[in-house]
This record gives structure tokens, C-alpha cells and sequence, in this order.
């Protein structure tokens, strides 16, 4: 039915994608491979592009310019084949809420062609592993949130895609809950040897990903494992609070080329192991309070993008989805 | 039972995309028709219009349809009032039903579902199909429902009489869901199913001769001189007044119109709603 995809070639190839909405551009140029069987995340604030790249590679979108392969599968010429090796889950819940779980997972694998006796084992498989057995024959809406994300993650499982994207699983999650989704997906990449990309805003999650392509404005800005991205780009800080005006004027002076910035009474510099010793020798009596701040990925995003990460406004469509979660006539 | 086997994947590959595109279709038929069963709001409707329509304004209105004018009696039409309106409630209950299901295209669109169906390897039009006949289906049932009171009606029905109305009752439920889909295809904001049954529903159905007959004893000439001559002409455009007629031809052998109009103008109007709102449907 389709070319066989050469196993050591890259799960996904972007190359060179563009895609302006009017006057904005979404996506500017974006290239990365993401290898056979890798963890790989896309780190961004809302609207970096991300959701666009995502809709992109799932052919919901077409790109303006540019390439983007699925297994070898081009998926603006043949959008049909590399539909079939992907599992998506979107941002936004897209479970129907008035068929049961069983129901749902079934639906899927009739739309996906998975002959009866295959779904009927997957279907089963994929249940146990997001741990929700139980609650096949309840009607989705009555899942919570987390329980729909994952049952929303067994059903991209049931058509055995090869690759697995992901939109921002957590978000709207709590803590516990996003913990424990990580858990299932790093499960099902070790259980089941897939390819996994994930959009996240949230910078403590991509931790555990093989690599981080951090994107803004459209644009990559580095991609490397998250070791790499905090050895290259992140700095440690050393945060100090001088004991009086007089010591935090001497150490501003003193090490005027070092500073980073100052945060209420704190100092920031930048620092190393042997920066840190040396201020220590000299200063250790005239501070009240040091802390030193080692590389975090937190501090790799604000250095290579100049801000945190911001949050979005609600628009129209939140608002007719209000609507109908006010229990508009005949909807869902 | 980690690792998906490479026999089960093999027969799935064999798997002709023929068959694929017709499971798919079967899938999304199925969710129209689960979702409309437990959606017990359309259901309530579904019963309490044929009966409000039937007994209440229908009885209603019996003593008042062979009226006189000036000691002549001028309907010639040979049935109760009862009797003429049960098939126009038949089309009723499938225009609502039909339109109902159409519009929920617009929660499939905005909120999930749909996005989940686009990005499978099913083709655009099996998805568009698989959801005018799922709603087709619901509505002809709710049709079915209205035919459950023909004994009421005072209408009697041979098994003959009953399969060519479902078969006439499909083609209209294709063309109305096909309609519904057209117009929900159009629309960007929702605000409820309101404003269909206000601006679509009940005007396409009280002017297609419906509610009352365009009296049949009068030249057309002479209709156009006791009816206003505008009604006269929405009657005669409104494509709705021959699906209902060949339904009244069917269920109690009456027709204002050749029978074959109505049969070729459903047919018509289904292939070419479909086509539109397929065609809107590849764009969005």
C-alpha cells in the first residue's frame, strides 16, 4: 500500500516550513529531524508556532513553503499514508462526550481501518495500560480531565501508529495529574518502541526528553538534548544579599562586569565553581544570604528568548464553547 | 503483547482501502445514530410534535376544513383535515430531525470531534457521507414515529403504502440533512438551534402547501385571485411543497402535482445540497 520507510531514517523531517496566517508569520523557515523511537519535545511559549507545526504534520494544514516527511511520507502528497502511521492527541479534548469509553476507542479503530478482531485486542491492550479498564462502558463525559487526556492517549495507540504527537498534553492539569500523564507516555514509549513528539509551554516537563527543539515567534532557537541546552545556554547564578548598603555598594563596584541583575535585595552574578569559592573567600562575612542558582532549563528559555513564558486571552471560540458547556440545546 | 505482531499488522495492511473508507463510514453512521438515541432533548421532540400537530391542532381544525363560501361548498378535497395534514407532519418530523442532526456538524468542528476524523485515512467525503446518512437514518425514524398515529389520523396503511413513504422519506431526509450541512458549513458563531427552526424550519414548511391546500377546484387563475398572488408563488417555488405532496400521494392518495416531480425534485435536491456541502466541507 505504501513505500516502506528505511528504519534508519528520521521519524519526522521538517525542512524549511513557512506558514503566515494575514500578517502574521506562524512559522518562519522551521527545520528538525526528530530520530526512529526519540522522546522529543517542542518548548515554546503560547503561540510559538507549535500548535500550527503540529497541525501541519497531521496534513490538517497546509504549509506555505517547505517540506515535512512522516516516515519518508511526504504529507502534503500523500497525506492519507502518513495520516495511518500517526497517533494524535490534539490541545483541545476531542473525545465525543456521549459515547462510552469503549465506544469511543471503537469508533476510532473503524475510522482507521483496524480489522474487528485486532481492535477488539487493542482496544483492550491500550485500556490496561492507561489504567482504565473499569470505566469502559461510562460515558466519556463523566471521565475527568485527566482521565480523558488519557484515554485520549490509549486511542491514538489503537491503529499501531508509529509516531505519536502530542499537543500540549497537560495542560489544564494539576500537578499530580501532569506527573502522572508523563508517566504513561514515557511507559508506552518504552513499552511499545514509538516515536514520541510533545508540545509543551511547561519548561520542568521536557526534562526527561531525549531533546528540546525550543521555538518562538516561528523560529527555532536551539535544539539539543536538555543537558546540552543548560551546559551552552544556561549560566549559574549566584544570589546574594550584602549584609549593608555599604557592602552591597563595594561588591557592586568590585564586580560591576559580572553582574546579572538585581532582584529587591538581592545581587545577581554570574558565576562558576571557582567564582563562587573565590567570592566566598573574600565577601563570606558581608552577606547575609547566598544561594547558588544552577542551570535550569528555566533559565536557558529566558536567555534565549529575553522573556518567561506568557499566557494567552480567551477568544470567540472559548466563548461558544462556554456556551455549550452551559448546556446549549442539542450539542454535545 | 507489547510489541504490536507483525501478523496482525500484516492483515491489516492487506486490508483493501475500499473496505477501510466503508468501516469508517459504518463507524460515523454509528455515532450519529448512538448520539441521537441518547439525546433524550431531540427524542421529547421527536414524539410530542407529530402528537401536538395530529391530535391537538389537527382535531382541532377537522370541523373547520370543508368550509362554504357564499353557500358553495369550494374545497373538493376529498379528506379531513386530519387526514391532509398527517403526511406534512411526516415531513415535519424529518426536517427537524434532518436539520438537527446537521447542525451539531458545528460542535463536531469546533470542539473535537471532527478534528479526530480529519486526521484519519478516511477520505473527506466518506466522512461527510457517513454523517448526512447517520442523521438521514435518525430522521426517518423520527418520521416513523409520526406514521405510528396514522390509526388517530383516520389513515389507513398497507405494508406497500409504508415502504414506498420510507423509501420517499429517505431521499427527503438526504436532501433536508444535506441542507443543514450546507447552512452549518456557513456559519462561524452558534448561539443555538433556535434560530434554524425560526429562519428555516417552519418557513419552508408553512409555505409547501402543508397546512393547507392550495384549493384544487380553482383554476390557477382563479387561485391566484382568492390566495394573495405572493403565497400563490412561494407555494409553487418552495421545493418542500412536491416532497410533500408525493408523501400525501403515497400515504393517502391524494396529489395536487404529478408524483414524478416531487420524486426527481428530492433526488435533484439531495445530489446537489450533498455536492455543495461536500465541496464546502474539502475547503473548511
Amino acid at each position: 500500500m505504501m513505500p516502506s520507510a528505511p528504519n534508519s531514517g528520521p521519524a519526522i523531517r521538517v525542512d524549511a516550513i513557512s506558514k503566515r496566517y494575514g500578517r502574521t508569520l506562524a512559522l518562519d523557515g522551521v527545520s528538525f529531524e526528530v530520530r526512529d523511537k526519540e522522546l522529543f519535545a517542542l518548548l515554546g511559549p503560547n503561540g510559538a508556532g507549535k500548535t500550527t507545526l503540529l497541525h501541519i504534520l497531521c496534513t490538517i494544514l497546509r504549509p506555505d513553503s517547505g517540506v515535512a516527511l512522516i516516515g519518508g511520507v511526504d504529507v502534503v502528497k500523500q497525506p492519507l499514508a502518513a495520516r495511518s502511521r500517526l497517533g494524535i492527541v490534539f490541545q483541545e479534548p476531542s473525545l465525543d462526550d456521549r459515547l462510552t469509553v469503549h465506544e469511543n476507542l471503537n469508533l476510532h479503530g473503524l475510522v482507521f481501518g483496524v480489522p474487528r478482531k485486532l481492535r477488539r485486542q487493542r482496544i483492550e491492550e491500550m485500556l490496561a495500560l492507561v489504567e482504565l479498564t473499569e470505566w469502559a462502558d461510562k460515558p466519556a463525559r463523566t471521565l475527568s480531565s485527566g482521565m480523558k487526556r488519557r484515554l485520549e492517549i490509549a486511542r491514538a495507540l489503537i491503529h499501531d501508529s508509529e509516531i505519536m504527537l502530542l499537543d500540549e498534553p497537560t495542560v489544564g492539569l494539576d500537578a499530580q495529574t501532569r506527573d502522572r500523564i508523563w508517566s504513561y507516555i514515557r511507559r508506552l514509549r518504552g513499552e511499545r518502541q514509538i516515536t514520541v513528539l510533545v508540545t509543551t509551554h511547561y519548561i520542568e516537563e521536557v526534562e526527561g526528553c531525549d531533546r528540546v527543539c525550543v521555538v518562538d515567534h516561528g523560529k527555532v532557537l536551539a535544539l539539543d538534548t536538555p543537558e546540552a541546552l543548560k551546559r551552552d545556554h544556561g549560566q549559574q547564578l549566584l544570589r546574594i544579599v550584602p549584609k549593608g548598603d555599604g557592602d552591597r555598594r563595594e561588591i557592586l563596584t568590585r564586580y560591576a562586569d559580572r553582574l546579572a541583575g538585581e532582584a529587591g535585595e538581592a545581587i545577581l552574578l554570574t558565576s562558576d565553581d571557582a567564582f563562587a569559592e573565590a567570592f566566598l573567600a573574600g565577601y563570606g562575612t558581608r552577606i547575609r544570604s547566598l544561594a547558588i542558582e544552577v542551570p535550569s532549563l528555566e533559565t536557558v528559555f529566558l536567555s534565549l528568548t529575553g522573556r518567561e513564558l506568557r499566557d494567552q486571552a480567551a477568544g470567540a471560540r472559548e466563548r461558544t464553547l462556554a456556551f455549550g458547556k452551559r448546556g446549549g440545546e442539542h450539542t454535545r | 503483547m507489547t510489541s504490536p505482531d507483525t501478523a496482525a499488522m500484516a492483515l491489516a495492511a492487506r486490508r483493501s482501502p475500499l473496505l477501510i473508507q466503508l468501516g469508517g463510514l459504518y463507524g460515523i453512521w454509528l455515532r450519529e445514530v448512538k448520539r441521537a438515541i441518547r439525546d433524550r432533548g431531540q427524542l421529547v421532540g421527536g414524539i410530542s410534535r407529530p402528537i401536538l400537530w395530529v391530535l391537538i391542532l389537527g382535531i382541532g381544525l377537522n370541523p373547520y376544513f370543508r368550509g362554504e363560501v357564499y353557500g358553495e361548498v369550494t374545497f373538493v378535497v376529498p379528506f379531513t383535515y386530519l387526514q391532509f395534514i398527517f403526511p406534512a407532519v411526516v415531513a415535519l418530523n424529518i426536517m427537524y430531525t434532518s436539520v438537527q442532526s446537521a447542525v451539531s456538524l458545528i460542535w463536531d468542528r469546533e470542539f473535537g470531534f471532527l478534528r479526530e476524523v480529519l486526521v484519519s485515512p478516511m477520505s473527506r467525503g466518506m466522512v461527510l457521507l457517513g454523517k448526512v446518512l447517520g442523521g438521514a437514518t435518525v430522521a426517518v425514524v423520527h418520521g416513523c414515529l409520526v406514521l405510528l398515529l396514522a390509526r388517530f389520523a383516520d389513515v389507513p396503511l398497507t405494508w406497500l403504502d409504508v415502504f414506498k413513504a420510507l423509501g420517499l422519506m429517505a431521499m427527503l431526509a438526504f436532501a433536508l440533512t444535506s441542507l443543514g450541512v450546507v447552512i452549518a458549513n456557513r456559519v462561524r458563531s452558534f448561539e443555538g438551534f433556535g434560530v434554524f427552526s425560526n429562519a428555516v424550519i417552519l418557513p419552508l414548511y408553512f409555505t409547501s402547501s402543508s397546512v393547507f391546500p392550495l384549493d384544487p377546484a380553482l383554476t390557477r387563475a382563479q387561485t391566484r385571485i382568492v390566495y394573495p398572488e405572493w403565497l400563490v408563488t412561494i407555494v409553487e417555488y418552495n421545493p418542500l411543497t412536491y416532497a410533500v405532496d408525493v408523501l400525501r400521494g403515497v400515504l393517502i392518495n391524494y396529489n395536487q402535482f404529478d408524483p414524478r416531480l416531487g420524486i426527481a425534485i428530492m433526488g435533484v435536491a439531495g445530489v446537489v445540497l450533498f455536492a455543495i456541502a461536500l465541496f464546502d466541507f474539502r475547503r473548511a
